[in-house]
């Protein structure tokens, strides 16, 4: 055998592979759910990130009572759920994906990566369901995204108040401020998002929302991976401080506008951080579970049934961090949860499938006003 | 000659398990992305999420490489030119920063400079300086190891007659004409090996600075979106510009390393190591701080381990017990439990050791058969098995992943042993390396003779290869366990679409988990304190095998 | 004994060609001629280290020229003694004879007490000594000797050779030497060919 035959064994082999495998990705979108087709295996799946909400105890319950053996497959964040679900698509990895929010989960409807569910929603607020209200996707928790300062260094005195986002592109605020990358993080795309209709609503007609980010680039902020990240190691007005690897050189960071309150939960009713109210600047975030294609869906739709069941949601802001969707449901009174906590008066309103249209144009447009910024 | 079958069978399995992953996850890259190399380099440059990342590399594995170089060769020269009490000790301990899992020493410095320690991690200039500190500590190892066996086995006759010449008759004048010469293919073969190791460097830029990014991490944040027809496609071009950048680095590299190595063989005169060692009472400030700089993330790892946090209204303090290593041998539904995390580490690195060390084996044998017959075809194959070395382990991992998404995704993830793959393609080109210099070193009259004997094809396998190779075949035995036991990259690619998990990727994800939980971190040292006692053991274990001469980097 | 008739190899340029000579039991043939000559490869193509392109082996009138090396039950004594650095020399020996006699063995090539030396602190007579105890050991129909006294200085050499033909023909045992010394030659083998 010469080299010649021997070179040619490898690349015929790896030739016949791989184009074998090219036609293989596209599959028939089922659209109906008439048309679903799937095997109750008796185990579950599940996509997520640190949704902190699923407890080993609440996953127990749901174990013993309806038999299904669960398993988690933990991604670093929202985007690397859709990457998952668009990367699998067709590919019965996954049953149920929890943590899309409403940045993303029109992107993954547009994919067909879903499936209908047949859990049986009651008694979910309404200004939850606007967002989005349909078969393939239940809201299971909420809050608001906004920018929180920490109050014993944003004291009025050495720092002002801010109380337009122009004002944060002036000098004092120089690598003071850590948001995390819309490209990356569920809550950078929603402030990303906020941002647009925030300079499309305001006085001002010369500028775009591109000029402010240009700006913010310009004033050193500071763009994070995450929200762990910005939160935890940038930010000085949290627990943070308390955590290794922490830098602390951030004093506005974006998170929550319940982010005080949980603070103030965790510490017996003390915090410095405070959400900060910029009218227009805040994001109604909704949180999604919802059945994968091609999955077990008698499993996806009694997890999203038992996710929704009062027993279990009502615990999210203590468990998650985050509002229940129920109706009349609110934050706990003790220890200043509540009362550290704002609900914005003004939050940014853009439709789900806007936000889906656009999102692509939008992340290169701040992609280029960062990079030129 | 002819090619035999066993020869074929190896090169084919080599062709699937390796080069094939990489392969299809180009193809899939490209035929996303396009073929359009200038527009991926671009690319890296017009993406905020890539900006600067290309200047940041090369600047920290230029800075990391000097520095390396400054820790490492005044420890080199002690070590090489005077006489220790526990000499072996010593050595062992200098160099065995080399074999730590990156994740390690993440934990380890991170810990150092952290509010526990000497609380200096405050902004960027301390947390690029901690880095390459930190690739220091790494790599000082290839200087002691490169460099020491020519200073302590160089013939006193040598500076004995520099001396009495004019051009060495003073201190620098012997350093000038005659050590750094003699030494230099060494010291630039260290610098070579230190400037690719920074260059694909991690795990430490993953967990010390914020912000900055290297080809390897920035490809490693936009791998997960890689390879979906139509969706971002930016980031395919980044990770096929990064991977093109670090090919070509690593290529040069290579091609650099070898030509150093050769010129690294020629013959100096050599003296026992008795004759050229003298005391010198003054060389212990440099080794004591040597030492103590190569233990302290070690031991800080460990104490950190017991180390908890309590945080309550009246403020934070820290108390000392167990419950971090309870946390971490503890099974939850959101994290594995370390004894599942050691389990599957365990059984990845056994089944990397049982294919990669016969498979790199019987390369450099089919390497070493056809050589004389068919030069050129030797070389081709060569190269071919060093391929891998040029591509960086996140690159493996993307390649895992898509080839497994293309071929059969279901089957893949399913299938358990599917992470060490990605350990067999890293480790195969250097079970290659340290075999065939040890196939190279057997005659071919050992054989014959044998033969010339009556003794059996099976005998003179048993009674006479496998002896002569004992060490060597050890050595690469424990080197791949090593390396696999400790592997992060690629892993970290791999097993985050899957609820597989080993020691590496589970210290990753407890450090990922937000603070709330005082354990995690704790928890996470309990773990990076497992996998360096393994790590320990297999050092300790392999030096026992190390020819004293050989002056290799493993 | 030995029967070689038409022996005929040829690699690049041809290195003998219808070689002829048949071996009688007991004894020692030399055969001489200047190096590169194909005296080597004419040994290592009758032991089996090579294959011949033409030509007819016959051992104790068997046709020998199919079989592996290791089954022909031919010896070799390189020019250089092989011995294997990870055995000592009683481990070397044992490779010829796992039961054989070993301290008798040493004691015939003048090497008793040998057993326990490591092969890196012999001398290459003492090696050329013992990779011949090891080949006698295995006991051979016909023993091959590759010009084994050439490294070796003069004294030593002549010492050697009247030693190695005095135990060849105490054990009756044929063999072939090729060398370039005719000297050597004349006073090992009981008769001398050139190629």
């Amino acid at each position: 055998m010469n080299k010649l035959t021997l070179m040619a064994i490898f690349v015929t082999f790896n030739l016949m592979i791989s184009g074998c495998l090219s036609s293989k990705i596209d599959q028939d979108d089922a659209e109906n759910p008439s048309e679903y087709e799937w095997e109750d295996d008796g185990e579950l799946v599940i996509v997520t990130y640190d949704v902190y909400g699923l407890t080993d105890e609440m996953l127990t319950q749901f174990e013993t009572e309806t038999g299904y053996e669960i398993t988690l497959l933990k991604l670093d964040d929202a985007g690397s759920i859709l990457d998952h679900l668009l990367q699998h698509k067709g590919l019965q990895v996954a049953d149920l994906a929890i943590g899309l929010d409403n940045t993303y989960l029109q992107t993954a409807i547009d994919n067909n990566v879903l499936w209908e569910h047949f859990a049986e929603l009651e008694n979910i607020s309404e200004s939850v369901l606007e967002p989005y209200n349909g078969p393939l996707a239940a809201p299971f928790d909420h809050g608001y995204i906004c920018l929180n300062y920490d109050s014993e260094i944003v004291d009025g005195e050495n720092y002002t108040v801010p109380e337009s986002l122009w004002d944060l592109t002036e000098d004092e605020w120089k690598g003071k401020i850590a948001i995390p990358s819309p490209e990356t993080s569920s809550p950078g795309r929603a402030f990303m998002t906020a941002t647009t209709d925030y300079f499309s609503n305001d006085q001002d007609n010369e500028t775009e929302w591109t000029d402010w980010w240009s700006e913010m680039s310009s004033n050193e902020v500071i763009i994070t991976t995450g929200w762990s990240e910005a939160y935890e190691t940038r930010y000085t007005g949290g627990y943070g401080e308390w955590t290794d690897g922490y830098v602390g050189d951030a004093h506005i960071v974006l998170s929550y506008c319940h982010s005080p309150g949980v603070e103030s939960w965790y510490n017996g009713n003390w915090t410095k951080s405070v959400a900060l109210d910029i009218p227009g600047s805040s994001f109604h975030q909704v949180e999604y579970a919802a059945a994968i294609q091609g999955g077990n869906l008698d499993a996806a739709s009694s997890f999203i049934e038992y996710l929704l069941s009062s027993e279990v949601n009502s615990k999210m802001p203590v468990e998650n961090s985050m509002y229940s969707v129920l109706e009349g449901s609110d934050l706990p009174e003790e220890n200043g949860y509540k009362f550290h906590s704002v609900v914005p008066q003004d939050p940014a309103s853009i439709s789900s499938t806007a936000i889906a249209e656009n999102m692509e144009t939008w992340l290169k447009q701040w992609n280029s006003a960062m990079v030129d910024g | 000659m002819n090619i035999k079958f066993s020869n074929v069978c190896a090169f084919l399995a080599y062709t699937l398990l390796v080069i094939l992953p990489l392969w299809l996850a180009v193809d899939r890259l490209v035929w996303v992305a396009g073929f359009d190399p200038s527009a991926w380099i671009s690319s890296l440059e017009n993406n905020y999420i890539s900006q600067g990342v290309i200047e940041f590399t090369f600047y920290q594995a230029l800075i990391s490489t000097i520095v390396t170089m400054a820790i490492g060769l005044p420890i080199a020269w002690q070590l090489g030119r005077y006489k220790w009490p526990l000499q072996s000790v010593v050595k062992a301990i200098l160099t065995v920063p080399f074999v730590m899992p990156s994740i390690v020493a993440a934990m380890g410095f991170l810990y150092i400079v952290g509010k526990a320690g000497l609380d200096i991690r405050v902004d960027e200039s301390t947390w690029f300086a901690t880095l390459i500190i930190a690739h220091a500590w790494f790599n000082m190892a290839l200087i002691i190891r490169f460099c020491e066996p020519v200073l302590s086995t160089l013939d006193p006759k040598l500076e004995e007659q520099m001396r009495l010449l004019p051009a060495g008759n003073t201190k620098y004048g012997r350093f000038r004409n005659l050590w750094l010469p003699l030494l230099a293919p060494s010291i630039a073969a260290a610098a070579c090996m230190t400037f690719v190791f920074s260059f694909t460097s991690f795990a430490l830029v993953r967990w010390i600075t914020l912000g900055d990014n290297t080809l390897e991490s920035v490809m490693a944040g936009v791998g997960s979106s890689a390879g979906i027809e139509g969706y971002m496609i930016s980031r395919n071009e980044i990770v096929l510009g990064s991977s093109m950048i670090q090919f070509t680095i690593l290529l040069i590299s290579l091609f650099l390393m070898s030509w150093l190595q050769q010129k690294r063989q020629n013959l100096l005169p050599q003296a026992s190591e008795v004759i050229v060692k003298k005391r010198n009472p003054k060389g212990w400030a440099i080794i004591g701080i040597g030492v103590l700089f190569s233990l302290s993330p070690l031991i800080a790892v460990l104490l950190a381990s017991f180390r908890i946090r309590n945080t309550d209204s009246s403020g934070t303090n820290y108390s000392w017990d167990t419950s971090g290593w309870e946390f971490a041998f503890t099974s939850s539904n959101s994290i594995s439990s370390a004894w599942e995390a050691l389990f599957n580490s365990l059984g990845y690195a056994a089944i990397t050791l049982i294919i990669a060390v016969p498979l790199g084996w019987i390369l450099a044998q089919t390497i070493i058969d056809v050589e004389k017959s068919r030069p050129r075809l030797a070389r081709t194959l060569d190269v071919l098995t060093m391929l891998p070395f040029a591509i960086s382990s996140v690159m493996i991992g993307l390649g895992v992943m898509l080839g497994m998404i293309r071929i059969d995704a279901e089957f893949f993830y399913s299938f358990w042993p599917t992470p060490a793959l990605a350990h067999i393609m890293i480790t195969t080109p250097f079970v290659v390396r340290i075999m065939l210099p040890a196939l190279r070193s057997i005659e071919p009259a050992y054989d014959e003779c044998a033969k010339t004997l009556g003794i059996t094809k099976w005998r003179r396998f048993t009674e006479i290869k496998l002896p002569l190779l004992k060490g060597s075949i050890l050595v690469a035995t424990i080197f791949t366990l090593a390396m696999s036991l400790g592997e992060f990259g690629a892993s970290w690619v791999v097993t985050r679409n899957s609820d597989w998990t080993t020691l590496p990727v589970m210290i990753d994800s407890l450090r990922s988990i937000p603070y709330k939980n005082s354990l995690t971190a704790p928890a996470a040292c309990a773990v990076s304190s497992v996998l360096m006692g393994i790590t320990l053991i297999l050092f300790t274990w392999a030096e026992k095998f190390r020819s004293a001469r050989d002056g290799g980097m493993f | 004994m030995l029967i070689c008739k038409d022996l005929t190899k040829s690699f690049d340029k041809e290195l003998f060609s219808n070689f002829n000579l048949e071996l009688k039991p007991g004894e020692i043939v030399a055969i001489t001629g200047p190096s590169g000559c194909g005296k080597t490869t004419l040994l290592r193509c009758i032991c089996g280290l090579e294959d011949l392109d033409s030509g007819d082996l016959l051992l104790e009138g068997r046709d020998i020229s199919t079989l592996n090396a290791e089954e022909r039950g031919i010896g070799l004594i390189f020019q250089k003694a092989v011995l294997y650095p990870h055995l000592n020399v009683e481990g070397n020996l044992r490779l010829g004879n796992k039961k054989g006699d070993i301290t008798n063995a040493l004691v015939e090539v003048g090497m008793e007490g040998f057993e326990e030396r490591r092969v890196e602190s012999l001398s290459g007579g003492e090696g050329q000594r013992v990779s011949l105890a090891r080949a006698l050991l295995a006991k051979p129909k016909v023993l091959l000797l590759d010009e084994p006294f050439s490294s070796l200085d003069e004294e030593l050499s002549r010492r050697l050779v009247s030693d190695v033909r005095s135990i060849l023909k105490e054990r009756k045992c044929p063999a072939i030497l090729v060398t370039h010394n005719k000297n050597i030659a004349e006073n090992f083998a009981d008769y001398v060919i050139s190629l």
